[in-house]
C-alpha cells in the first residue's frame, strides 16, 4: 500500500537512530538544550511561573517524580512538571526561535526531562537517547512547518508552538519511550486533537501556557498512545472534507519523511536557531541593534545622548499587529513592542532583564521618547524572520537625520552567538536560582551529553 | 468589548433569569447525559483514560460516575466522565451543531464535589451554571456561518465546548467579571481539535478535554492568570477557528432570552452520529413495508440494491466500517442494520453484529446519493431509503424529522427509558430511580453533591 504521510512520520520517529545525527546537528542541539535550561531556570523566578506551580501543586501530589526548574525540593507528576517547566521556559519570551517561526526547544525539552525521570532505573535512557529524542522533536516540528507556506511568515492565526510544538513533543516523548511505529502514529494523532491556540493570547500572561501545554499535552498524547489509545492514522495527510492537522492552515501540502537511511538530513543541519540576547519577541532584536547603532552615531554627533534634540523617531518595521504597540503597559506587552524596545535601547544603550520591570516600563523619560515614535512599513520589509530588517532614524530638530539599520542581529542564525556569549547568557540566567558549581555541572553535562549514561541526571 | 460583555453576562445571570422551559429542557439534558455517561464508563476508551488518569491522585477529589471505588482530582474526573459521555456518540446534539452537555456537566459536577464542606452548592446553582455553559456555546456558534452546517475542519465541541465549560465553571465559582474574562481567554488557548479524529477512538477525548480544559482555565484564572481580554473580539482570538467570524454582544440581562428556549436539543435513540438517525427511521419504515408485502419475512436475497439519499458528509460516508467507532459514523451501516433488525440499539454496534455476514452482504448492495437539495445541516437534512428488489419493484420511504429531533422531541417516558436502560448497566435500580428524582427536582435540591 502506498505510504501515507502520517505513517512516514511514524516510521521515521520509530526507526531513526543516534548514528543518524550529524556532528553539526549534535552541536547545535546541545547549544539549544543549554540555552533552554538557562532560560527555564531564569523563568522560574517569574510570577506566571508561580501561578502555574501553585496550580499544579494544589491539585496533584502523587507519582511526583519529576523536578521543577529552580525548585530543588519540589517534585510533580511528569506531565505537570513538563507543563510548569514549559511555562518557565517561555515566561519571559527569552527562548530560542527557528525558521519557519516557532519556539522549538521549550516545547520538547521539558517533556523529555520529565519523562526521563519517570522511566524506571533498569531502562533509563542515556544521554545519546536523550539527544536523539530531542532532535526527533525538533525535526518533526520543522517538517510540519514546511507543509504550509503560511508558516514562513510571522504568524497571524494560531501560535505555532501550540500547533507544531505539541506534535514535536509527542514525537520526542514517543521516541524516548521507545513506542512502536503504530503507537508513534497514534501519538501524533492524539496530539493533533490537543494542538492549536489562537495568537490573541500572545503578549499576555497566558502566552507562556502555550509552550507549557505544548510540551505537556504532546507528552500526554504519547502516554495515551503507549496505553493503547488510537487515533486517525491519516492525521497528517490531506483528507478532503474532513480536516486533520490541516485544520490549522489554509494552505496545506504534506510530504512524507524519508525513512532514515544512512544520510537523513535533519533540518537543524541546514537551518540553525536564533538565540535571544534579551527577553523579548525575536522581532525586537533587529530594532534594538539598529537603535544601538544609531545611538552611537548620535553620541558622536552630540557628545552625549540628549533626547531633547530629537524631534521624531522613525521605525521602519514589517507589518505585524501583535508586536506593534506604541504604549505598552505590562511586561508582556513590552516584550512585544517594537517601539518600546527601540526606545529602551536608545535611552539605556542596552536592553536586558531589568528593562522590563514595572518601574522601567513606566519611566517618564521613556514615555517621552515613545511619544516621538512614528512607525513605517516599507514594502520590502517582509514579516518573516529570515528576511526582515529594522531601521531606526532619528530626525533631529536641527534638521539632521541619523539612521541605523540592522539586517541580521547578533544571535540570529546568520550571525550565531559565540560559545562565550551563549555561556554568558546561561550563567547569567542560571545564577538567579542556582549556585556556581551546579551551573558548571550542567554546562559540562550538556556539552558531553552523548556520553552521559543516565539522562535523568540532567 | 464583546469579551467584556460575555464576562458581564456570565457574572450577572442568576437563577431568576431561568425560564420554565429552559429549566425543563436542561433537566432533560442532564438526565440523558448522566445515563449516557454511566453507560459509557464501560467502554474500552473509557478504561484507557481512567487507567491513565489514575497516575494523578490527590487530596481534593471527585468521583467517576458509577464508580465509587476510587477518586480522581476534579480535572481528571471531568476528563474521564466527559470521555464516558461521548464514548459511544450517544450524547445530545444541538443546532448549530455541537454536543453541548458533555462538555459542561462533567466539569460542573466534578467541581461541585470538590467544594469544601462549608460552601455547599445547591441544585439551582448547578442548574444555572449548566445553562450558562450551554448558552455561551450557542452564542459562540452563531458568530460564524460556517457553524450552521455539519463541520469539516474543527470538531465543534473542542472549540465552543471548551469555552462553555470555562464559562460554566466560572459561574459556579462565582468569579468577578475580570476573572470571567480571563477564564474565557485562557480557555481559548486550549480550544480546537481537528475533525479527522472523529470516527476514531480519540474522538471521545474531544469532549473529555473540553470539559477538563474549561475547568483548568477557570482554575488558572482563579490563581490570577490573565489572558487577552478581547479574546472573543479578535480574529486572532476565537476567530482563529473560523474563516468568517462576526462576534456580537449578548442581549441585555433584563428578561434574558436563552437560546435553549428558542432551540431545543436532539436526544439520540441509539449510539451513533446524529445524521444516521434519519437513515434509521427511514430504513425501519421501509423494512416494515417490505415485510408486510412479503409474508412477514424480510426477503434478503431478493434485494437487488439499496440507495440512500443523504447529504454529503464525508466523515459519515463509510461503505464498509470495521470498528465500532467507524460503524457509528456510517450512513450505510445504520441503514443496513435497521433494515435487518427493524430498529437500532446499543447492541447494533457490538463486534459480532458489525461483522455479520448478512450485514456485509447488504452493505455490498448499498450506495449513497447526494441530492443537491439535501443540505448538510441538522436543521434541514432528510434521508430517503430506496430498496429495489430483483423483480424491479421498489419500496421507499423518507424521513424529514426523526423521533428525538428537536422538532419531534422524545416523550418523558422514552427519555426515562433510555436513561434507565443506560444507567442500569452500572447502577442498581434504586440508585437509578433516585437520580431521576433528584434531577427532576434539581432546583429544590440543597446540596447537589447528592447527585
Amino acid at each position: 500500500p502506498e505510504e501515507t504521510v502520517t505513517s512516514s512520520f511514524a516510521s521515521f520517529i520509530h526507526a531513526v537512530r543516534p548514528e543518524h545525527l550529524s556532528k553539526i546537528v549534535r552541536h547545535r542541539s546541545k547549544r539549544m538544550i543549554l540555552d533552554s535550561i538557562g532560560v527555564g531556570l531564569m523563568g522560574s523566578t517569574t510570577h506566571v511561573f508561580d501561578l502555574a506551580l501553585q496550580y499544579c501543586r494544589e491539585l496533584y501530589s502523587s507519582v511526583a517524580v519529576s523536578s521543577v526548574y529552580g525548585k530543588p525540593g519540589i517534585k510533580l507528576s511528569p506531565t505537570l512538571a513538563a507543563f510548569t517547566n514549559g511555562v518557565a521556559t517561555h515566561s519571559m519570551d527569552f527562548d530560542d526561535t527557528w525558521h519557519p517561526a516557532t519556539h522549538p526547544s521549550g516545547a520538547v525539552l521539558p517533556a523529555l526531562l520529565a519523562a526521563s525521570q519517570m522511566i524506571p532505573p533498569s531502562t533509563k535512557p542515556n544521554g545519546m537517547d536523550f539527544l536523539l529524542a530531542f532532535n526527533v522533536g525538533l525535526e518533526v516540528q520543522g517538517r510540519l512547518m514546511h507543509f504550509s507556506t503560511e508558516a514562513h511568515n510571522i504568524p497571524k492565526r494560531f501560535h505555532p508552538p501550540s500547533v507544531v510544538g505539541t506534535m514535536g513533543s509527542a514525537a520526542a516523548t514517543a521516541k524516548l519511550l521507545s513506542l512502536s511505529t503504530a503507537q508513534c502514529a497514534h501519538a501524533l494523532g492524539i496530539a493533533a486533537s490537543l494542538a492549536g491556540a489562537p495568537m490573541a493570547n500572545a503578549a499576555t500572561q497566558a502566552k507562556p501556557l502555550h509552550i507549557g501545554n505544548a510540551t505537556r499535552l504532546g507528552f500526554e498524547a504519547a502516554l495515551l498512545a503507549a496505553r493503547g489509545m488510537e487515533a486517525n492514522p491519516l492525521i497528517l495527510d490531506d483528507i478532503p472534507g474532513c480536516s486533520g492537522f490541516s485544520a490549522f492552515y489554509s494552505v496545506y501540502q504534506p510530504k512524507p519523511l524519508s525513512t532514515p537511511s544512512d544520510h537523513h538530513e535533519f533540518l537543524l543541519e541546514k537551518q540553525d536557531i536564533a538565540f535571544k540576547r534579551f527577553p523579548a519577541h525575536l522581532g525586537m532584536h533587529w530594532v534594538v541593534d539598529a537603535a544601538l547603532s544609531v545611538r552611537n552615531l548620535f553620541i558622536n554627533y552630540a557628545g552625549s545622548f540628549s533626547p531633547s534634540l530629537i524631534r521624531t523617531i522613525v521605525l521602519k518595521i514589517p507589518v505585524s499587529k501583535y508586536i506593534n504597540r506604541p504604549f505598552p503597559s505590562s511586561e508582556h506587552q513590552a516584550r512585544h513592542s517594537f517601539q518600546f524596545n527601540a526606545c529602551t535601547a536608545l535611552l539605556d544603550g542596552e536592553v536586558g532583564l531589568s528593562s522590563f520591570t514595572e518601574s522601567s516600563i513606566h519611566r517618564q523619560e521613556l514615555r517621552e521618547l515613545l511619544d516621538k515614535v512614528v512607525v513605517e512599513h516599507p514594502e520590502d520589509n517582509i514579516a518573516n524572520f529570515d528576511k526582515m530588517y529594522g531601521e531606526v532614524a532619528l530626525l533631529l530638530h536641527s534638521g539632521d537625520v541619523l539612521t541605523g539599520k540592522c539586517d541580521t542581529f547578533y544571535g540570529h542564525w546568520r550571525k550565531p552567538l559565540s560559545k562565550e556569549s551563549l555561556l554568558k547568557k546561561f550563567c547569567s540566567n542560571a545564577s538567579h536560582v542556582l549556585p556556581e558549581e551546579k551551573i558548571q555541572t550542567i554546562i559540562t553535562m550538556v556539552d558531553n551529553l552523548e556520553d552521559l549514561s543516565d539522562s535523568s541526571q540532567l | 468589548t464583546i469579551t467584556g460583555n460575555f464576562a458581564n453576562v456570565i457574572h450577572g445571570l442568576n437563577a431568576n433569569h431561568l425560564t420554565d422551559q429552559v429549566i425543563q429542557r436542561s433537566k432533560r439534558m442532564i438526565l440523558d447525559t448522566l445515563g449516557v455517561g454511566l453507560l459509557g464508563t464501560r467502554t474500552e476508551v473509557c478504561h484507557k483514560v481512567t487507567q491513565y488518569s489514575k497516575i494523578y491522585s490527590s487530596d481534593t477529589s471527585s468521583t467517576i460516575w458509577g464508580h465509587l471505588d476510587f477518586q480522581l482530582p476534579p480535572l481528571y474526573a471531568a476528563f474521564v466522565n466527559g470521555v464516558a459521555v461521548h464514548s459511544m456518540d450517544f450524547d445530545d446534539t444541538w443546532h448549530p451543531a455541537t454536543h453541548p452537555s458533555g462538555a459542561i456537566l462533567p466539569a460542573v459536577i466534578a467541581l461541585s464535589e470538590a467544594f469544601p464542606q462549608k460552601k455547599k452548592i445547591s441544585g439551582l446553582d448547578l442548574l444555572l451554571a449548566f445553562n450558562v455553559g450551554i448558552e455561551v456555546q450557542g452564542r459562540l456558534l452563531r458568530f460564524s456561518s460556517e457553524a450552521r452546517n455539519i463541520p469539516k475542519r474543527f470538531h465543534p465541541p473542542t472549540v465552543v465546548g471548551t469555552m462553555g465549560s470555562a464559562a460554566a465553571c466560572a459561574k459556579l465559582l462565582a468569579f468577578d467579571r475580570l476573572k470571567c474574562k480571563n477564564t474565557l481567554a485562557i480557555a481559548a488557548s486550549y480550544a480546537g481539535a481537528p475533525l479527522a479524529n472523529a470516527a476514531t477512538q480519540t474522538k471521545p477525548l474531544h469532549v473529555g478535554n473540553a470539559a477538563k480544559h474549561g475547568l483548568e482555565a477557570a482554575c488558572l484564572a482563579s490563581q490570577g492568570l490573565q489572558g487577552n481580554k478581547q479574546i472573543l473580539d479578535m480574529e486572532s482570538g476565537i476567530g482563529a477557528f473560523y474563516t468568517d467570524y462576526n462576534p456580537q454582544t449578548l442581549p441585555n440581562l433584563q428578561s434574558y432570552p436563552w437560546l435553549l428556549d428558542q432551540q431545543d436539543v436532539a436526544i439520540k435513540r441509539f449510539p451513533a452520529h446524529l445524521g444516521t438517525h434519519w437513515v434509521a427511521d427511514a430504513a425501519s419504515s421501509v423494512r416494515r413495508k417490505l415485510v408486510e408485502s412479503c409474508d412477514n419475512l424480510l426477503p434478503l436475497d431478493k434485494i437487488e440494491k439499496v440507495i440512500l439519499k443523504v447529504p454529503e458528509v464525508k466523515y459519515v460516508n463509510r461503505p464498509s466500517p470495521t470498528s465500532e467507532h467507524e460503524a457509528r459514523h456510517s450512513f450505510q451501516f445504520v441503514a443496513c442494520s435497521a433494515l435487518l433488525d427493524g430498529s437500532m440499539s446499543v447492541q447494533s454496534f457490538a463486534n459480532e453484529n458489525i461483522h455479520r455476514p448478512a450485514l456485509r452482504e447488504l452493505l455490498g448492495k448499498t450506495q449513497l446519493e447526494h441530492p443537491t437539495d439535501n443540505t448538510p445541516s441538522f436543521e434541514s437534512l432528510y434521508c430517503e431509503v430506496i430498496v429495489t428488489l430483483r423483480d424491479g419493484t421498489t419500496i421507499s420511504d423518507r424521513c424529514d424529522t426523526f423521533y428525538g429531533h428537536w422538532r419531534k422531541p422524545l416523550k418523558k417516558e422514552d427519555l426515562e427509558k433510555k436513561f434507565q436502560s443506560n444507567a442500569s448497566s452500572v447502577l442498581p435500580a434504586e440508585a437509578t430511580e433516585r437520580i431521576i428524582e433528584t434531577v427532576y427536582n434539581l432546583e429544590k435540591v440543597e446540596d447537589c453533591s447528592v447527585l
